[in-house]
């Protein structure tokens, strides 16, 4: 029988890489060519370590685990107590640091081409994103998902404030404040897990808590489940935290948006997962978060319906689907874990592509607002046709990825006896549809204004060859895991056992 | 009189507030599809309580359809609420935070 790899040689190329691409870039400052260079070979090497790379632990600092008889060992075993911070390289962590790669490979390119100054500080920023991320997900301890979270906020924030504008600068400085909260939430977390079980490793702790009787100490356990319920919920950007975060993604640049709803969905997934393995079993956990869950996609679709510009759309949009991703998690069932998780994926494709598409608009100089906008699919067909197609894969229309990862939710919330959920699921589906396409009616098929008289008609917008080419490869995921799924479901139902039936396993 | 006046009124105010205030939009699509939606969802939740007891469930769409139609439009509320003030935001996180502590308090 083999051991499970301690000292997996990807995890920390997959942690450094970024970090020192980050360092390098911000001396560099305004030199396009080596920033350029340097962020791209950097985003393509962590694509192809994250494709290639076998599945394992790494243990940070060398420290080995301690078996039950008090010897020491470098090979991975659940029953003995590991010393040192753990991360774990599985296949779900597989497909979402990859598509999260391919993704940082596609804003650095933007980023690069579309900003005039401060390079270096912004392309920074965007790759010490990708590691909080990629570190979250990964983590197996608490203490190493903390400084990530905390990481991950402040960074979200340096995101925010760079694209410049007094309005996002607010809201980076208002997500900061909260930061402060959630973060504190997760540490006292922490501290109280520590407390009940004497470990920081989730796997340690899930293992003492079900090889031991807590008696009257469980009660701290259920406090410690409400602060890192708060943390998910600030990190994810649910209700109530859910109107400082849709400020947050709609002041980003939308290319930096992509990065930041990726995140976002990660923290979802990562925390979600924690949440489920460590208080799954406890009374009404999984009803807690299933209540915010569905709330966060009924009022963040509301919301959606009512903004009157595409960017405000998308962010709300956003928002609530991150609620879909959550249901099914909270379901706790294998379906609905796997649902979530296939909905996680498919959220991060189809809401890239329309926020691509809301670059270009953007980049055309014509603004992201309903009200004075009008003929841009006379102009640019081709943009219009993606961001079509965006909507339908969002609103879970087939052949596109949505419908594939609702219809698991839908039937996960039936199969528990929950039509209710379900037809919330559906419900938020339909409004997606309406509120996208009330904008895309706005913006691209509704004529624009005619060219005064004895003038030529304006020239068509011509996009760049490199936005033409990722939202090609985006959308044709969105179409092949919506023709076969099995491709992304491969990756996820390992997982989804594991947090369902052998939850101590990371 | 007095009765006719107050429907008048009632249902001026209920189209008036669709338009008025610091709405979002000046088009009704939004806020009419926001309002039927948060009505439906509220409808639905009640019936969700048919868990702990299906009398239950059925006195509580009752209670929330008179509600809803006291209250209309709900959805200007829901957007006012909705707002990213820091102060409002953090009320909220704490009756959240309060709301999760006591259920799983209980449920124990």
């Amino acid at each position: 029988m083999s051991e499970p790899v301690t000292n997996l040689w990807s995890v920390p190329l997959l942690v450094m890489i970024p970090i020192f691409t980050a360092i390098i870039v911000n001396f560099l400052y305004n030199r396009t060519r080596a920033i350029r260079f340097i962020s791209i070979g950097a985003a393509l090497a962590v694509f192809a370590i994250a494709v290639v790379s076998p599945y394992g632990l790494h243990w940070f600092a060398g420290h080995p685990a301690v078996n039950a008889d008090g010897t020491y060992t470098f090979t991975a075993s659940i029953f003995s107590w590991k010393l040192s911070l753990e991360y774990y390289y599985g296949p779900l962590q597989q497909i979402l640091i990859a598509l999260m790669s391919l993704l940082l490979l596609f804003v650095v390119v933007i980023a690069t081409k579309s900003l005039s100054k401060n390079y270096g500080p912004y392309i920074a920023i965007v790759f010490l994103t990708y590691v909080s991320a990629a570190a979250i997900l990964m983590a197996n301890d608490f203490y190493n998902l903390w400084i990530a979270v905390e990481l991950g906020s402040l960074l979200v924030a340096g995101l925010v404030a760079s694209s410049g504008t007094s309005y996002a600068q607010k809201a980076a400085l208002k997500y900061t404040f909260f930061s402060a909260l959630a973060g504190s939430g997760l540490a006292i977390s922490l501290g109280l897990i520590l407390g009940i079980t004497g470990y920081v490793n989730i796997t340690d702790a899930i293992t003492f808590l079900m090889t031991n009787d807590l008696g009257g100490m469980y009660a701290v356990l259920y406090v410690a489940f409400a602060f890192l319920a708060l943390a998910w919920i600030y990190a994810g950007g649910l209700i109530p935290v859910h109107p400082l975060k849709s400020d947050v993604y709609r002041s980003a640049f939308p290319h930096a948006t992509v990065l930041l709803q990726t995140q976002s969905k990660l923290m979802l997934v990562a925390i979600g997962i924690v949440l489920l393995r460590m208080f799954g079993p406890l009374p009404f956990a999984r009803e807690v978060m299933l209540s915010i869950s569905v709330l966060t996609m009924i009022i963040g679709i509301v919301m959606a319906l009512i903004q009157t510009d595409f960017r405000w759309i998308l962010a709300y949009i956003i928002v609530s689907h991150s609620g879909l991703v959550t249901v099914g998690l909270s379901l706790g069932t294998y379906q609905g874990v796997v649902g979530g998780l296939f909905q996680a994926v498919n959220d991060i494709v189809y809401m890239s592509i329309l926020l691509l598409c809301c670059e270009m608009l953007l980049y055309f100089g014509k603004g992201t607002s309903i009200k004075f906008n009008g003929g841009i699919a006379k102009k640019s067909p081709w943009l219009a046709a993606f961001v079509i197609l965006g909507a339908f894969a969002a609103s879970g229309i087939p052949p596109f990825n949505g419908f594939q990862s609702e219809l698991i939710i839908i039937q996960a919330a039936l199969a528990e006896g929950l039509p209710e959920v379900a037809a919330v699921v559906l419900m938020v589906s339909i409004s997606t549809f309406i509120a996208l396409f009330r904008a895309i009616y706005s913006i691209f098929l509704k004529p624009g204004d005619p060219s005064p008289a004895g003038q030529p008609e304006a020239k068509g917008f011509t996009m760049p060859p490199t936005v033409f080419l990722f939202l090609s490869v985006l959308l044709a995921i969105s179409f092949v895991l919506g023709v076969y799924p099995q491709l992304a479901l491969g990756f996820l139902t390992e997982s989804a056992l594991k947090v369902v039936f052998v939850p101590w396993v990371p | 009189m007095g009765s006719i006046d107050s429907l008048y009124d009632r249902v001026k105010r209920y189209l008036a507030g669709f338009f008025t205030g610091e709405g979002s939009t000046d088009a009704i699509t939004g806020y009419s599809s926001g309002e039927l939606q948060m009505a439906v969802f509220l409808l639905v939740l009640a019936a969700m309580f048919r868990v702990f007891m299906i009398p239950l469930g059925i006195v509580l769409i009752l209670v929330t359809s008179i509600m809803i139609v006291y209250f209309a439009p709900i959805i200007r509320t829901v957007d006012r609420e909705n707002s990213s003030d820091l102060n409002r935001v953090l009320f909220w996180v704490i009756i959240y935070f309060s709301i999760i502590l006591a259920v799983t308090l209980w449920g124990r």
